[in-house]
């Protein structure tokens, strides 16, 4: 019985030892936002449009379809046009609804050109629900300015 | 084995006949035709021999509803498949939860479902949806709810007993386990009964499964259990290569294992600061996210996401490792190896929390065979029954590992097989990438359009929390015609009835802490 | 200056020591008050390996301040059908036997509001009255999840008062007098906790933290299980004060350890208060630690522990201290 209270005791005091050493250890927490980590390169955001190879003004899209009728959550809408003198379609407007995306990469996996591809926008935030109906194509357009 | 059985059987039954199957393309050994005149009988034959029922589920092929019964035994492997077949017009079957208590919860999820009414079932009230759906939702065509069924399934009503003090626990709980509601019966600090009842995240995976292709599944896979994640990736995939016939080479394999491996750990570790959690001890919980970050940031870098993964395709993964992985995982497990020491200080020798936990909730052996427990909680109560090394699955059968066992089955005994299993992980990831070979991580010409052939086919895998079981029926289209998952908590829950019956209110939720329930998974 | 002088000779030198010494109480309260509620979050914080507040201020210093505001802006929520005499007492009689413990506190030398010469009579007295403030909230609140933790807290509390009493008559008995200021003096030969009262200090401070509600004693108050505690129906600047005065409570559970067990104000080179202060808070600082490192302990383990394991080592100490020093 003695010998129990004992053990116990020391127990007690053990366990004490393990929270006064992480008391005096060094904090792991990263003080978001007045720090930041670096995100990994394979980290699925939402996805981009990327340049084709050969000609970095234009995507490589070639408004199949694809994606949109692969996606799960029926996320995609690719809305294409048939210019002049051309005999493929061009891409006019890609509409990515950000909010019932699931981040399952069916898309970037499925598309026969490799369009598309992964961004590293790990922090998108804002007060209206709008604003993540993303434009692939106005963002592309965007980048390409910069 | 299978021979012994299937001679006994047509010794009992003379009747009937089982058929041999392949196991290699059914993940079954044996299928029985039954009628319902002979299931009850046939259910206290493998009682008797010392199978438990695995799952319980029904199919609604248009001209009749079958009803499909998987036996399974825990030393050795022999999964028997019978069949009850039932009109759809009244579909009735006989009840067999006075055999196996799990058949319980299993007829009423099926009664609400598909609408077939088990005779001499004690309590066929509503377990996942509730009142106001007026047609069964797994059903093929609409067919609605009869008003003589409407009454019987809403019949429970704790609020109009008079003679109970009747207390809600839950859905919202300071603990972490999902929302789960546990309506109890007290008499002072006791409690008389303990009613789970389910479905507040009720999201329809099952019928979700009936509308899309293979291919667009795969995400689902991962909401259900989002602790284990990769485990149920891993489930859905390996049940449809399986049934297809595309095997995934040897990298893919590995790689399969060891993610898997750290997910089991990262589950591991989020329940324990959990269980502690529960109890009062509030500093744990931070340590295990401390070293969960680790895990969580090693996948991330490889597969892309924390926690809801999508990584594993039909016939490998998504995409390889990237260049950091082995160091970063041998790294983490130099350092998860030190931590534990500090654990076992803090938490595991500390009397407080023995006295809180040991002698609680103590499930006998019993137990497993009438509820078809799987996980820890079998393994606590000392039958060594661990899915990979059954039914070996990736490359467990070329990894020798140890399988924890505990003796009286109580709440420390599953606390201690959870703490063995996490470090037996440790030593698995490592065997695993010492042999990790280079080569292709994806089997080529895989179809775009998957259309496996006709049949249907069960495989099972260990999740962090017991036996999960995936059971596809195809129709040679594009999309399942039935799919059905039979996840580790849902009969890990159904032993909390018996186990809180007479015990204290801080007894009972250190018991539900222990189980490692995560409610998503059982209300899928 | 001398209109002060004036007005002490007419009500006399000691009441105006009585009065100058409960304003002087009054501000170590509102203070301390202050000041615990910060350092409990940063102590909690750096022993999760997170840093605690740290925006309101430079290391958060405001985060009182601040949560003291956002308390007075809230809505008092009195539901309908509480008691509505014993509902609007109990915040306020919480803080009345506190308050009568620090009259008799030896600060410093002569810093003691009032040193009567059964000081510890006094303590012991009024501490027990503090299990009234609790069951008075319980029973007003009308609510049986209430009802249910003020009577386990009035349980844990009348089975911890008696260790509680057990423990400090032996330093009663070593200095030979119940007065708090001879028992701080007798401690310039040495401090009690190292002069054979060992077990005594062990067993007040287990039992002080149980008469204080806290980890791994707070099964009362925590969010346990489903009972939310006595202090469920309070809203606002009322549950404030429960807290304000469980704060209070630890402090002066620690100062009456330092006074009988770790020589009061007695220490070198600094000056008397300081020592006090730095012992007393390093006891504040030892319940924390409890508070974020043990689970809870089962209410009926809790009372088992009191009866069966903190009485009879009490009683022991105490005869055999009596006995030996009868000889």
């Amino acid at each position: 019985m003695v010998k129990d209270v004992i053990i116990g005791a020391i127990s007690l005091i053990k366990g004490m030892g393990v929270t006064i050493k992480a008391f005096f250890s060094p904090v792991v927490t990263v003080q978001y936002p007045r720090e930041t980590i670096n995100i990994t390169p394979r980290f699925r955001g939402h996805t981009k449009l990327v340049a084709d190879p050969e000609d970095p003004e234009k995507t490589s899209c070639i408004v199949c379809g694809m994606c949109e009728r692969n996606c799960p959550s029926n996320s995609i809408k690719v809305e294409g046009e048939k210019k002049e003198g051309e005999k493929k379609k061009t891409l006019k407007r890609y509409i990515l609804n950000f909010t019932t995306c699931s981040h399952c990469g069916l898309c970037v996996e499925t598309c026969p050109v490799d369009a598309l591809a992964f961004s590293a926008d790990y922090n998108p935030s804002d007060f209206k629900k709008e604003t993540f109906y993303y434009d692939l194509m106005l963002e592309f357009e965007k980048r390409k300015k910069r | 084995m299978v021979r012994e059985i299937s001679d006994r059987f047509k010794e009992k039954f003379p009747s009937i006949e089982p058929k041999e199957i392949p196991y290699e393309q059914r993940g079954y050994h044996l299928f029985i035709e039954a009628e319902k005149n002979n299931i009850v009988d046939i259910a206290g034959f493998f009682r008797n021999e010392g199978f438990y029922l695995a799952d319980l589920c029904c199919v609604d092929y248009v001209d009749y509803l079958e009803l499909v019964y998987f036996f399974n035994n825990h030393n050795k492997l022999c999964r028997i498949k019978v069949t009850v077949k039932t009109d759809p017009d009244k579909p009735s079957a006989p009840t067999i939860s006075h055999i196996y208590n799990m058949a319980h919860w299993y007829e009423r999820e099926i009664h609400e479902f598909f609408g077939v009414f088990f005779e001499g079932h004690p309590f066929m009230v509503y377990l996942f949806l509730h009142d106001g759906i007026d047609h069964y939702p797994l059903r093929k065509k609409t067919v609605p709810v009869p008003e003589w069924d409407r009454q019987i399934l809403n019949s429970f009503r704790p609020e109009e007993q008079e003679d109970g003090f009747f207390l809600n626990l839950g859905p919202q709980h300071p603990s972490t386990h999902g929302v789960l509601r546990v309506v109890v019966k007290m008499n002072g600090e006791y409690m008389l009964s303990a009613e789970p009842v389910l479905g507040y995240l009720h999201r329809m995976h099952e019928k979700m499964a009936e509308n899309r292709t293979y291919q667009q599944f795969l995400p689902n896979a991962a909401r259900m259990d989002y602790l284990g994640a990769l485990n149920f990736n891993l489930g859905y995939v390996a049940t449809v290569e399986k049934l297809c016939g595309i095997e995934a080479p040897e990298r893919a394999q590995y790689i399969r294992t060891i993610t898997c491996e750290l997910n089991r750990i990262s589950s591991h570790l989020l329940w324990f600061g959990a269980f502690v959690a529960d109890l009062g001890g509030l500093t744990p919980f931070l340590y295990t996210f401390d070293d969960r970050e680790n895990i969580l940031d090693i996948l991330e870098a490889t597969a892309g996401s924390r926690l809801t993964y999508s990584y594993f395709r039909f016939g490998g993964l998504y995409n390889d490792l990237d260049e950091n992985f082995v160091d970063a995982v041998k790294q983490f497990i130099t350092r998860l190896r030190s931590r534990f020491s500090m654990y076992e200080n803090l938490v595991t020798g500390n009397v407080i929390f023995i006295n809180r936990v040991k002698n609680i909730g103590v499930m006998d052996k019993g137990y497993p065979i009438r509820y078809g427990c799987s996980g820890p909680v079998i393994r606590s109560t000392g039958i060594p029954f661990d899915i990979r090394r059954h039914e070996p699955y990736a490359v467990y059968d070329r990894i020798d590992f140890r399988i924890p066992t505990g003796t009286t089955g109580d709440n420390m005994d599953r606390y201690l097989v959870r703490i063995q299993e996490m470090e037996i992980s440790l030593d698995i990831i490592e065997k695993a990438l010492k042999d990790l070979p280079a080569g292709p991580y994806k089997a080529e010409k895989i179809p775009k359009k998957l259309k496996p052939p006709k049949g249907d086919i069960y495989h099972t895998i260990e999740s962090p929390r017991g036996e999960l079981g995936v059971y596809i029926v195809s129709d040679e289209s594009d999309v399942p015609y039935r799919m059905r998952w039979r996840v580790p908590s849902y009969s890990n829950l159904m032993t909390f009835p018996e186990l809180a019956r007479g015990s204290l209110i801080a007894d009972a939720i250190a018991t539900l802490g222990s189980y490692d329930l995560v409610i998503p998974e059982i209300d899928r | 200056m001398c209109d002060l002088a004036a007005i002490i000779n007419i009500i006399g030198k000691e009441t105006a020591r009585l009065i100058l010494g409960l304003i002087g109480v009054l501000i170590i309260v509102v203070v301390n008050a202050l000041v615990l509620t910060w350092v409990e979050r940063k102590v909690s914080g750096h022993m999760q390996k997170r840093i605690g507040p740290k925006e309101v201020g430079p290391y958060g210093l405001i985060q009182p301040f601040a949560d003291g505001l956002k308390l007075l802006g809230k809505e008092l929520l009195t539901p309908a059908n509480v008691d509505k005499p014993l509902y609007y007492l109990a915040p306020v009689i919480v803080f009345i036997p506190v308050l009568v413990s620090f009259i008799v506190i030896p600060f410093d030398g002569f810093l003691q509001v009032k040193d009567i010469n059964v000081g510890i009579l006094v303590i012991l007295a009024f501490s027990s009255l503090s299990v009234l403030s609790i069951l008075i909230a319980g029973w007003g609140s009308n609510n049986k999840y209430s009802l249910i933790g003020a009577t386990r807290s009035v349980a844990q509390n009348i089975a911890y008062e008696i260790p509680l009493l057990l423990s400090l008559l032996p330093v009663a008995f070593m200095a030979n007098s119940l007065s708090l200021r001879d028992i701080v003096e007798v401690q310039r030969q040495g401090w009690f906790v190292w002069r054979w009262q060992f077990f005594a200090f062990l067993i007040y401070f287990i039992a002080a933290t149980a008469e204080t509600n806290r980890t791994p004693f707070d099964l009362p108050e925590a969010e346990s299980e489903l009972v939310a505690g006595f202090h469920t129906e309070y809203s606002g600047m009322r549950f404030a004060l429960f807290f304000l005065a469980e704060y209070t409570n630890i402090f002066i559970a620690s100062a009456i350890a330092t006074t009988f067990f770790l020589g009061g104000y007695l220490g070198p080179v600094l000056p008397g208060i300081v020592w006090f202060f730095i012992k007393t808070y390093f006891l504040v600082f030892v319940i924390m630690w409890f508070r974020w490192t043990f689970p809870r302990v089962r209410f009926d383990q809790l009372l088992n522990f009191s009866w069966k394991i903190l009485i009879p080592v009490a009683f022991a100490n105490l005869i055999l201290t009596g006995g030996i020093l009868k000889l």
